[in-house]
């Protein structure tokens, strides 16, 4: 236990071992196991008891989910541009750097934890508790952010083509994770409504929805 | 197989196309491997478009998914047929040392390159293929995904092309030398789709290939408008071909106007 919080420190601190060979795995898993544990913490705004312990499952499952299973589907293509612009040779490192930015999005939603459950003592408004977690996602995306610029500053001072594709990096996941995050609702769950893993309506389109959503207002 | 695949990952590193490499006038991989591997590689990518027609609304078909695993392979090698000849032609007329078979090495290896892009974007594909209800979105998506892989695809075909002239010149001829890049100075191994250093082409070579390149999109671009449905409009019964009418630019962009209609 002392070993993981330790690591999980120096992932934020961007320790030299984080860039080695051989971090890969212990990134991974840390990644998951704090996404596990916030995602579990996530899903207890309708309650524990019940068929409301379904939902703390749900979510804690869906929350390694969503970041693992973007990664997978954003790397193939990711892996062949690299590849293309001459940039392999760098390309373990460049999964480290990425594997320690999944792990300190993980970190850093698994540290303000305590403040969401806060957040679901003192208000039961649903709305409300989708907003906050819109926050607390947006602030451990900005300190992923803190650690992938850190660790990508190595790759840009040996070749500045990194710089273009870390923001290509960014561009990829951020498409495909908007819509796995659609997919994956509901991550809270409504308690007014029974539980459910998925939505009825949950093959849709996040930037169609959205999209349609903007132009019925301009349209109007 | 795997010396196949491997020599797909010695075009996309740039080993294949170093300048060094290219002394012979020509790039060495063997063209039936590549045909192979690339025709493995968009057939996959076939399946990832068709998907949409398994989990659309209005039952699945299956007919799509086989009838797109076989179009895009059939979409590339018949854009080649269809550009080849031309492309001969002005490259001769240019008078470029390329033999045919040097091109067509040349123009396979660029179509493999695009279509390892295209698989490789094949996952993300699928995922918006399988989730999403919107045909149009999935639509426009793969056109965005194809352009991606063709202007790279294309771009290892103009600087491969660079590089093939640069190796012509060891036996002589007038050349008009250009600026230094300044991107790709200091690194003596440039990539398979950056320039060179020291641009060595005359202007009109330059303004050949680049009408090629555009004729080759543009011809492809057609082309897969004529091959389609690759998707699978749920509200129409599977076809294998669609009638003749309109053109790709007109429909993408009527696409692009219906997407939250």
């Amino acid at each position: 236990m002392r070993a993981w919080l330790l690591r999980a420190e120096e992932v934020l601190r961007g320790e030299l071992w984080t860039t080695r060979p051989g971090a890969l795995a212990p990134l991974v898993a840390l990644a998951v196991f704090c996404a596990t544990a916030y995602g579990a913490m996530m899903g207890t705004f309708g309650g524990l008891t019940g068929e409301r312990a379904f939902q703390v499952l749900g979510s804690a499952l869906k929350v390694p989910l969503l970041l693992v299973v973007t990664a997978l589907l954003s790397l193939p293509s990711f892996f062949v541009v690299n590849t293309l612009v001459g940039l392999r040779d760098d390309f373990r490192e460049v999964l480290r750097a990425l594997a320690a930015s999944q792990a300190g999005l993980a970190i850093v939603l698994l540290s303000l934890a305590p403040v969401t459950l806060l957040w679901y003592a003192s208000s039961g408004d649903y709305r409300q508790a989708i907003l906050f977690n819109g926050l607390i996602f947006a602030t451990a995306s900005g300190g992923a952010q803190v650690v992938l610029q850190r660790a990508y500053a190595r790759l840009i001072a040996r070749d500045r083509k990194h710089r273009g594709l870390l923001r290509l990096w960014l561009g990829l996941y951020v498409f495909v994770g908007t819509e796995m995050a659609w997919v994956l609702r509901p991550f809270i769950g409504n308690p007014d409504q029974p539980v459910e893993l998925f939505r009825a309506d949950s093959l849709g389109n996040a930037y169609v929805e959205v999209g349609r959503m903007i132009w019925e207002q301009v349209a109007r | 197989m795997i010396r196949w695949f491997a020599d797909l990952d010695r075009l996309l590193r740039g080993e294949a196309t170093r300048p060094d490499a290219l002394r012979r006038g020509t790039i060495e991989v063997s063209v039936p491997g590549l045909l192979f591997v690339s025709i493995v590689l968009a057939a996959v990518y076939g399946v990832c478009m068709g998907s949409y027609a398994l989990f659309r609304e209005g039952g699945p078909s299956g007919t799509q998914l086989v009838a797109s695993a076989v179009k895009v392979p059939a979409l590339f090698y018949l854009t080649l047929v269809v550009t080849f000849p031309s492309l001969y032609v002005s490259n001769a007329l240019v008078g470029s040392r390329l033999g045919p078979i040097a091109l067509l090495r040349l123009v396979v290896a660029a179509i493999a390159v695009m279509v390892a892009v295209l698989a490789s974007l094949g996952p993300i594909v699928a995922f918006f293929s399988v989730m999403t209800t919107s045909y149009r979105f999935v639509l426009l998506l793969n056109v965005v995904v194809c352009a991606v892989s063709g202007g790279l695809g294309l771009r290892f075909l103009l600087n491969t092309l660079q590089r093939l002239s640069m190796a012509e010149l060891h036996t002589g001829g007038p050349v008009e030398v250009e600026p230094i890049d300044e991107s790709a100075a200091g690194r003596p191994a440039p990539s398979a789709i950056e320039p060179v250093k020291g641009q060595v082409m005359t202007r009109p070579v330059r303004l050949i290939f680049r009408c090629w390149v555009f004729l080759f999109g543009v011809v492809g671009a057609q082309m897969a408008w004529v091959l389609r449905p690759f998707v699978g409009d749920p509200n129409q019964p599977f076809t294998w071909f669609r009638p003749r009418q309109s053109n790709f630019f007109e429909a993408v962009w009527h696409s692009l106007l219906n997407l939250f209609g």
